[in-house]
């Protein structure tokens, strides 16, 4: 496979985990696979798969993520691979170490054996694969769909599968199909092992969502309730899938990035920087150091916009009426900033392959500085009507505990494992993008609970404040965008040269930028947690298979665990105080 | 006067009969809060607005509140009223019915034979207040032992533990 | 009065009250506006006044709807027992030593069994409308009603205490010297929590709470069924600020101006503080509301009682 990028700074060369590997389990059961981003890639046969992830779970505490891979229309495939392949990307926070392992499965086969047993999170992931695959997993609890209706027809990121409505029969709702659809959307307790009534009481399931003011998009979580005390809960996603990683197999490399922007909506750029990273990487763009700091002013801005976001809409979920208008306010401002640089506010869209779209705008400096010298001052206002309130500490402190283990053994990652006491940051443990050339504290807080969870966000913003500042004082001058020949779109003077450049540029617009053929991922620091994106190009124009891990998707499957035995208003509380994205979690 | 009287009787016994005859719980209990304000207004026309007032705001108010309570947390459905539809076979009524209407006969004597009493007295809150912490302290006393030893009991068995290690898949 | 001043100036109260209750949507929604760094309706007429005319129409104009899966009697009769409730509470008010409408020796005690109906209101609708959240926040406002109830009284004892009467007159002309608000100083502070929580207005809204209860007990509720119960909550706030008003602090009496100005007066600022707390506090969980109630507020009412009634002997002995 050909590869050009070296290792990201932080990762550690010539894995020795893969020889651990290797010696214990023999040559004939694990081979090696070199990925662009350094990481170390094992395949193993499926019959040592269970034994090698054990092997694996002390070094690497955490399932990042789980996902597959449809191998079958793949040019340049790796060595063992067949028809399918599943991949299991295992981190350790501290030092950070990343390792890949993966599978090759058939759909007509048993399937793999089910990795739940040793990390909880990988339930809802293997859920996933099965239904966006037809893998299955021997041994998982409760093999569902889990994004799409339980009514769908084929698993949609199997190649075969049409990506455009166009390209399936119209669709029509008829009375009939409409009863089924929502006969299926009924929630059978029994499927869920749950019994409808205890030896004194019956109990209560109710629908909370999927729309509900408190659930933030559209989500549902089926309720077992005695009186208001949650005895189970059923988190059901996926109203919001809207194939976000299929839409990477049909757009180019290019044009994809105004999709990324969709999956974190609250996000903005920095979901645009995670997709990026991985691609840079892949592509071995190095990027000018003055467009390195424009992207982490950026970044940092809209962290600071959906932390904003966070705080107003958790303050609101608890009863307090008032913090989310003056938050909003802020965010507006921040918005105007934003609109000033990049033309968009949400989702600007701007961040290109090798840098970002334009240059700054003349006298963008005043700007960014009014917003930043503006907001302590409001954050120590808001401070004091919002986490100083007894009531609102009475309704979260000690509500949603989790432990750190718990943290790790779920795959919580951001600000939310954080707030459980572990010191980990990706901008701080792993600098990508040049966040080693800055100063900036990782706030922590010990309790693991909701009112924490809030906290440190808080804490953030007041540090992403201070690296923006820093961004303001130590602007480079210099390009603000990368000489790289995958550049997109290439830089317009060296177009008109000769008519060589001129249909490299071309066909760099037209067609897009090709992608040498391989693998690589990268995870950020996003505004929620860690957000990575896993790209295989097949050398081509467009991504062979484009994963997106993001940080809200294991938050919610938690909840059953950390809402058990608490009353409705405390699920609420817990809810808010995960802060996620729907569309970050069904992508 | 005593047309309204006898207009706040008559609401208070259809109220009370319909009250009998609801299969649904919840429309039998709102009858019966029907009946019960308009025993207040027969109390305040006899006189005796303290007792009225005490009608409305604890029967009325409270005790039936925690009724209507009961029946919220109960839930019944569609099936109850099934079955509570049976009790009213009269079969059941018939010897209870027939045991009041004594009563009532009784109660109808004994009002004919000895008439003054009632109506053109108004006692005042004040007056029962002095008459219960006067002459009928002792009983006053006693009510609120009895009060006091049923909400410990109502507390103890009311207390349970909640076994908050849900275990379900999911 | 004659009996003819007193029909007219019976239906000028009802009227009063349903227009107050109806400009008061839009006054809290500036207010709040204010306080929330933000316009509020200001479109409609001066001030965005005429928002309310536009509001009436368009809840008048609303499919009159009612669920098939609800109790259909009891869901149409459950609205209308809170606006009644509320407006017969607002005859015992005095709002002028000679401007009342009844003066009944046990005004306090009507008023207290007025808002203790108002609460079926909550509990009917919540049962009636056969929904899951509607009941859930029917069983809410039962417990939360009727253990307020318990303080709200027991809250106002001190006053009749030192009164010696029930009837609401009294009790204003008792305060010529000094308004109970400095001697009942606890009674006044319980008295306005369980105020609060008897018209379930934030911080106190469990039965409602939206974001846990999407709408609570009028979930299924729309149209003009839903306009009275809105119509009976802001009833209910105007009676509870008469009521402070009256019993706390001296109802009509004031220097230099007519007495009716003087109680309309602090009535209004007392609406504004209850508006104030709507934007400041938030919501405590359903449990949390109940200890505070029989925890806090129970032996803190008891204490008042004790407390004004050794006060009194000791004066009445000296």
């Amino acid at each position: 496979m050909e590869t050009i990028a070296s290792p990201p700074p932080g990762v550690t060369r010539a894995p020795p985990a893969a020889e651990d590997l290797i010696d214990r389990f023999g040559a004939d059961t694990v081979q090696t696979q070199h990925c662009a981003d350094g990481v170390p890639t094992c395949w193993v046969v499926p019959e040592r798969l269970l034994a090698a992830l054990a092997y694996l779970k002390p070094r690497y505490p955490m399932l990042l993520d789980l996902f597959g891979v449809d191998e079958r229309l793949r040019e340049h495939t790796p060595e063992p691979a067949s028809d399918f392949s599943v991949v299991y990307h295992l981190v350790n926070l501290k030092p950070w170490r990343e390792f890949r392992l993966k599978a090759t499965t058939s759909a007509a086969s048993a399937g793999l054996p089910s990795a739940t047993a040793l990390w909880p999170n990988a339930n809802w992931y293997e859920r996933e694969v099965w239904d966006m695959f037809g893998l299955r997993f021997t041994g998982h609890p409760n093999l569902r769909r889990i994004l799409l209706p339980p009514t769908w027809q084929g698993h949609a990121l199997r190649k075969e599968h049409p990506a455009r409505a166009t390209e399936m029969e119209p669709f029509s709702l008829d009375e009939e199909r409409q009863r089924e659809e929502q006969e299926a959307l009924l929630f059978r307790p029994e499927e869920w092992g749950m019994d409808r009534a205890s030896a004194d009481t019956e109990f209560m399931f109710l629908n909370l969502g999927p729309n509900h003011p408190s659930v933030h998009g559209v989500f549902r979580i089926a309720l077992q309730l005695d009186g208001e005390v949650v005895i189970d809960a059923v988190p059901d996603i996926g109203y919001h899938h809207r194939g976000a990683e299929k839409m990477g197999e049909r757009q180019t490399w290019h044009s994809y990035i105004p999709y990324t922007d969709r999956v974190d909506y609250l996000g903005g750029v920095m979901n645009n920087l995670a997709y990026l990273m991985a691609l840079e990487t892949l592509a071995g763009v190095e990027v000018p150091p003055r467009a390195k700091v424009i992207r982490i002013m950026m970044a940092e801005l809209f962290r600071i916009s959906s932390h904003l976001v966070f705080y107003g809409t958790f303050a609101q979920d608890v009863g307090q009426m008032s913090p989310v208008f003056y938050m909003f306010a802020d965010r507006e401002r921040l918005f105007g900033i934003v609109e000033a640089i990049t033309g968009g506010r949400m989702h600007p869209a701007w961040f290109r392959l090798g840098g970002v779209a334009q240059d700054l705008p003349e006298g963008w400096q005043r700007l960014v500085l009014d917003f930043i010298d503006s907001m302590p001052e409001r954050l120590d206002h808001y401070q004091k009507m919002a986490m100083d309130n007894s009531i609102l500490q009475q309704r979260t402190r000690g509500i949603g505990v989790y432990s750190q283990q718990e943290a790790i053994d779920w795959g919580i990652t951001g600000p939310s494992l954080r707030a459980t006491g572990v010191d980990f940051d990706l901008r701080r443990d792993r600098p990508y993008g040049g966040y080693d050339q800055f100063d900036f504290n990782i706030p922590i807080a010990t309790g693991g609970d909701c009112y924490d969870r809030a906290a440190v966000r808080i804490e953030e913003i007041r540090e992403s404040l201070k690296i923006i500042r820093q961004c303001v004082d130590n602007m480079p001058a210099g390009p603000f965008k990368s000489e790289h020949r995958l550049t997109t779109p290439p830089p317009r003077e060296r177009m008109l040269e000769d008519i060589e450049t001129l249909i490299t540029h071309f066909l760099s617009v037209s067609w897009g930028p090709v992608v040498p053929a391989g693998e690589a991922s990268f995870p950020i620091e996003a505004t929620k947690g860690i957000n990575n994106y896993h790209l295989i190009s097949d050398g081509g124009t467009t991504s062979y298979r484009t994963r997106i891990r993001t940080p809200s998707f294991p938050a919610l499957q938690q909840i059953p665990l950390i809402s058990r035995g608490l009353m409705i208003p405390d699920l609420i509380a817990i809810i808010a105080s995960i802060d996620f994205v729907m569309a970050d979690v069904d992508r | 006067m005593l047309a309204l009287f006898y207009f706040a009787a008559a609401i208070a016994l259809i109220a009370t009969a319909m009250a009998l005859t609801r299969a649904n719980a919840a429309h039998g209990l709102i009858y019966l809060i029907v009946s019960l304000l308009a025993v207040a207004v027969v109390f305040f026309l006899l006189g005796a607005p303290f007792a009225a007032a005490l009608e409305i705001v604890i029967y009325a108010g409270a005790i039936m509140v925690l009724f209507v309570f009961v029946i919220m947390m109960l839930n019944l459905g569609r099936s109850a009223d099934e079955e509570e539809r049976e009790l009213l076979a009269p079969r059941y009524w018939l010897v209870p019915g027939v045991l009041a209407a004594c009563l009532l006969v009784e109660l109808a004597v004994i009002s004919f034979a000895a008439p003054g009493h009632s109506a053109g007295i108004v006692v005042s809150p004040k007056a029962v207040g002095l008459s219960l912490y006067g002459p009928y302290v002792l009983a006053v006393e006693i009510a609120s032992l009895l009060l006091l030893a049923g909400l410990v009991g109502a507390y103890h068995v009311g207390r349970r533990f909640i076994d908050r290690s849900g275990g379900n898949k999911s | 009065m004659s009996p003819l001043a007193t029909a007219l100036f019976g239906l000028a109260v009802l009227a009063g009250a349903v227009g107050l209750a109806a400009i008061l949507t839009w006054f809290e929604r500036r207010l709040l506006g204010v306080w929330q760094d933000r316009y509020g309706p200001n479109r409609l007429g001066p001030l965005g006044i005429l928002q309310v005319v536009a509001d009436m129409l368009k809840l008048l104009t609303k499919h009159d709807w009612v669920p098939p899966f609800a109790d259909r009697v009891v869901f149409v009769f459950a609205p209308t027992a809170i606006v009644v409730a509320m407006l017969l509470g607002f005859a015992v008010v005095p709002f002028g030593e000679h401007l009342y409408l009844l003066d009944l020796n046990i005004g306090l005690l009507f008023f207290l069994g007025m808002t203790s109906l108002a609460v079926y209101s909550v509990l009917l609708g919540g049962l009636a409308s056969n929904n899951k959240y509607a009941l859930l926040g029917g069983l809410r406002s039962a417990a939360q009603m009727v253990s307020y109830e318990v303080f709200m009284g027991l809250s106002l004892m001190g006053v009749v205490m030192l009164t010696g009467s029930f009837s609401l007159r009294d009790i204003v002309l008792a305060q010529q010297d000094l308004w109970f608000c400095i001697p009942q100083v606890l009674g006044l502070y319980v008295f306005l929590v369980a105020g609060i929580a008897e018209s379930h207005r934030l911080p106190f809204d469990l039965p409602e709470a939206e974001h846990e209860l999407t709408a609570g007990f009028h979930t299924e509720y729309g149209g003009m069924k839903f306009a009275m119960f809105m119509l009976g909550e802001y009833l209910g706030l105007i009676l509870i600020c008469c009521m402070i008003t009256t019993v706390f602090f001296g109802g009509w009496l004031g220097p230099w101006l007519p007495g009716p100005v003087w109680f309309a007066l602090k009535t209004s600022l007392l609406i504004c503080f209850f508006v104030l707390l709507r934007a400041a506090i938030p919501r405590p969980r359903y449990d949390q509301l109940m200890s505070l109630g029989w925890k806090y507020m129970l032996p803190l009412s008891l204490f008042n009682l004790v407390l004004t009634g050794a006060i009194a002997l000791w004066l009445r002995g000296a």
